[in-house]
């Protein structure tokens, strides 16, 4: 494989965990705890493409942006529905990742009782040959998804900075607390970031389902190369997620130009341990606060 | 009768999982994903020696253990030294893989076809060829471990152990070393999952990668958590009750593929539940704060 | 004789806010000391910093000769330290005696091959130590709670309780972060009993607390502290009527 061809494939790579770990990212900053459920409302987002269109036959570009949406609305309930209450109970972060670990559970079993565990695929009719460049053969999927994931990277970046809801959604993230006592309503800004965040993750999984098809399980390791991503850049910066997607896409796809592919997420959890280890506050985070005595 | 007898092993296996989960997690209050990873570690290291170097059972079993628990040591000293949710992160992290590595390592593992063919243990001349024997081998290694357990929180270990999970600056402000601790309990707790796994492989005779995902690792957690976190008695219990529900769905007249997928859905369910009403499990004594 | 603890030149600046400016202190053997300032003056940063919680900017700090600046807390402890906390730390679902027990050094049970391979000194050193936590009880006057939970006890008796535990642990040194505050008179004056009691046993004490009473009552120096730094030094006394403490406290 020529090294332009691992360039492009980590690229599109990096495009993909950038907008998980970017959704996951904005959550985190929010209510501090680990959204597994995340994982799920990727998965999702590819299988409402799949029953919109393949099941209720609507035509693709239409299932896509409705699927956007559900997966926005996914994102919500399990926040109002078990998330809110119990913040509001002082449940620690804990026995929220376990909370959002069942929901995990529940929901992907749901989607493999409803659309089987076999490979589902909504690629139907896509023109499926590469365009070559220089000796590269680039998917016109592949570029959607770098193109797609860069324009939202940004869109975010510009959102959080700009806009009165972005701002909002950035005092809560720093401090909770000054947030709520400066007269903003936190769980308002917390479903809306919800919603942001699970409409990014939907958009990641329908962008995959295109270049690689789908199946039950397909959020798990999504989600996890999106934590990496996140934890390698810092979390609450967007343009260390972008960073830390970027190398983790590069250093999965440079590891595999010369080793072979099943090495791929070892390479990750490497990085990511390397990183825990030693820089655990990210590339481009702060610095993680210590324990309080 | 047999398969009476199947249910029975299969609880014993999830017996020892489940308490020597409770041991990482409830007792010392580190979150840990990754007890299928260990479960498997154990399972492939029996199954590769006894296939290629048709090494006996009781060494197989050592190996299991001592291989499992050096790989513990390998991602728990560097992992605790983070806390909590971070934790959790990198050893779900490890559990993705470990089962990345059983399933694409093809030329070791034997990748999704896994690996076939596993011989029947003979232990000092008496060869475990019948469902009794099995039971019996199971029940015993089930009763070691439930005492090394119980024998380990009871101690004054124990009660370091507790302390950690409750308040690790105190512990440390009493002069416990509590970074060896967590990696002690943590080895050992990933020691006894492998012992789980080799019974397990040398059981069915056959294993794949998939018996030891992530989704292995939410359901042993779940059973440790359903039946309480901080009580070897709920593991027990619990265990007993989640390994037959799908067996108790399927006698309801429930299609088996549909009965796996209950099961998940189930206890995924009252994880949930749990946590919105009664962190602390049925019967635990740990309820996850800080 | 060398002072049990010396704290020479100690800096430590929280993102750019000094917490402790250029500190020094001895702390002769057998003696107590009383530190005293505003809130926000650093004193519990002291002793954060003398029991390696957090790690300190420059300066030395030697215990029994021994410099235990950046010694990791547990070892710090290990060498003869014990400290409890303004924010009370205990283990609150434990009982009284577990707390006690917990405390106790160099206990042989602690390693796991003894529980396994030596049960027998395991239950002997953990009998001979419950005989102790009972003594210790009723030294203080707690013994009839020695198996409640700590959660059901009163702050009062939670601090006794920490007290307690500081004692078990054989420390030479005990760092007492408010000892007094927050309880009633009674228990106050028990506990005062107690500390006052300490150095003819061969212990050092170093409180911190606001109580100007309980600290004339048992502190043989005082030391007032400002801004990180130390402000004056001297016997009870002739702190009490310095006109910088008497400006602080007025205000």
């Amino acid at each position: 494989m020529s090294l332009t061809q691992t360039l492009v494939n980590s690229l599109s790579a990096a495009a993909v965990y950038a907008l998980v770990a970017l959704g996951f990212a904005l959550i985190y900053n929010t209510v501090r705890f680990f959204h597994f459920a995340h994982g799920i409302v990727f998965t999702g987002g590819a299988y409402f493409v799949f029953l919109l269109k393949v099941w209720l036959g609507f035509p693709l570009f239409f299932s896509i942006i409705v699927a956007i949406g559900l997966s926005a609305i996914l994102g919500c309930l399990i926040e109002i529905s078990i998330y809110r209450r119990l913040r509001h109970k002082g449940a620690s972060s804990l026995i929220l990742l376990l909370a959002s670990l069942g929901v995990y559970v529940v929901l992907q079993n749901i989607v493999s009782m409803v659309f089987g565990d076999d490979i589902k695929t909504i690629r139907s009719g896509m023109v499926e040959e590469g365009i070559n460049i220089l000796g590269t053969k680039v998917t016109p999927i592949q570029i959607a998804i770098i193109a797609v994931s860069l324009s939202l990277l940004v869109s975010c970046f510009l959102f959080l900075k700009y806009t009165k809801i972005g701002q909002s959604m950035r005092a809560v993230a720093n401090d909770p607390e000054l947030a709520c006592a400066s007269g903003i309503e936190s769980d308002r800004v917390i479903l809306a970031t919800f919603a942001l965040g699970s409409a990014l993750a939907g958009i990641a999984g329908i962008l995959v389902a295109l270049d690689v098809d789908m199946s039950p399980t397909m959020g798990m390791n999504a989600l996890m190369m999106g934590v990496v991503a996140v934890i390698i850049g810092g979390v609450g910066s967007i343009p260390g997620v972008a960073l830390g997607a970027l190398l983790l896409g590069m250093a999965q796809h440079l590891g595999v130009w010369k080793i072979s592919s099943q090495w791929q997420d070892a390479i990750a959890f490497v990085i990511l341990l390397i990183f825990l280890l030693f820089r655990p506050q990210g590339f481009l985070g702060r610095k993680i606060k210590k324990v309080t005595i | 009768m047999e398969y009476l007898l199947h249910i029975l092993i299969l609880i014993g296996i999830y017996i020892i999982l489940s308490v020597s989960l409770n041991l990482v997690v409830g007792y010392s209050g580190l979150l840990s994903i990754a007890h299928a990873a260990f479960y498997g570690v154990g399972a492939y290291v029996a199954a590769l020696l006894a296939l290629k170097l048709h090494s006996p059972f009781l060494l197989n079993i050592i190996c299991a253990v001592i291989l499992s628990g050096l790989l513990g040591a390998l991602v728990g000293i560097p992992s605790l030294r983070i806390r909590d949710d971070y934790f959790a992160i990198a050893t779900f992290a490890f559990q993705v893989i470990t089962f990345s590595v059983m399933n694409n390592w093809v030329s070791f593992t034997g990748g999704p076809m896994g690996l076939p063919g596993i011989p029947q243990p003979t232990i000092f001349g008496l060869e475990i060829n019948t469902h009794y024997r099995f039971l019996s081998l199971v029940f015993v290694l089930g009763v070691i471990v439930l005492w090394v357990c119980h024998k380990i929180v009871n101690s004054p270990f124990g009660r370091v152990l507790k302390s950690i999970r409750e308040d690790e600056i105190f512990a440390q402000a009493q002069g416990k070393n509590v970074a060896s601790c967590k990696v002690l309990v943590f080895v050992i707790g990933a020691g006894m999952a492998s012992v789980a796994g080799v019974m397990y492989a040398y059981y069915i005779s056959f294993i794949d990668p998939t018996s030891f995902t992530i989704m292995e690792s939410i359901f042993i957690l779940s059973i440790v958590i359903i039946g309480g976190a901080g009580n070897i008695w709920g593991s027990v219990l619990a265990a007993a009750v989640l390994v037959i529900l799908p067996e108790a769905l399927r006698f309801l007249g429930m299609p088996s593929s549909i009965a796996a997928n209950m099961r998940q859905i189930i206890y995924g369910a009252l994880l949930v539940i749990l946590m919105l009403f009664r962190p602390q499990g049925f019967i635990g004594e740990y309820a996850f704060k800080k | 004789m060398t002072p049990a603890l010396n704290i020479i030149n100690v800096n430590k600046n929280f993102d750019g806010t000094i917490a402790l400016d250029d500190f020094s202190l001895e702390v002769p053997r057998n003696s107590i000391t009383g530190i005293i300032g505003p809130n926000g003056a650093g004193k519990t940063t002291l002793f954060n910093v003398i029991t390696g919680f957090l790690p300190l900017d420059s300066g030395k700090i030697t215990f029994n000769d021994k410099n235990v600046a950046r010694m990791p807390s547990y070892q710090i402890m290990r060498l003869g330290v014990a400290r409890t906390f303004q924010q009370l730390r205990l283990i609150t679902r434990m009982t009284v005696q577990d707390n006690i027990l917990l405390s106790f050094q160099n206990q042989a049970g602690e390693h796991l091959k003894n529980t396994f391979f030596f049960p027998g000194r395991v239950k002997e050193e953990e009998k001979r130590n419950e005989e102790k936590a009972t003594e210790l009880l009723s030294f203080m006057g707690i013994e009839d709670k020695a198996s409640d939970l700590v959660e059901d006890l009163s702050y009062g008796q939670q601090k006794m309780v920490s007290l307690a535990c500081c004692l078990a642990s054989g420390a030479d040194l005990l760092l007492l972060d408010e000892p007094v505050a927050g309880i009633n008179p009674e228990t106050i004056d028990n506990i005062l009993s107690v500390i006052a009691k300490l150095p003819e046993g061969g212990k050092t004490v170093v409180l911190i607390e606001h109580n100007m009473d309980a600290v004339m009552q048992v502190c043989h120096t005082v030391v007032f502290m400002d801004e990180g730094k130390k402000i004056v030094e001297g016997v009870p006394e002739s702190v009490r009527n310095d006109p910088a403490v008497l400006k602080a406290y007025l205000e």
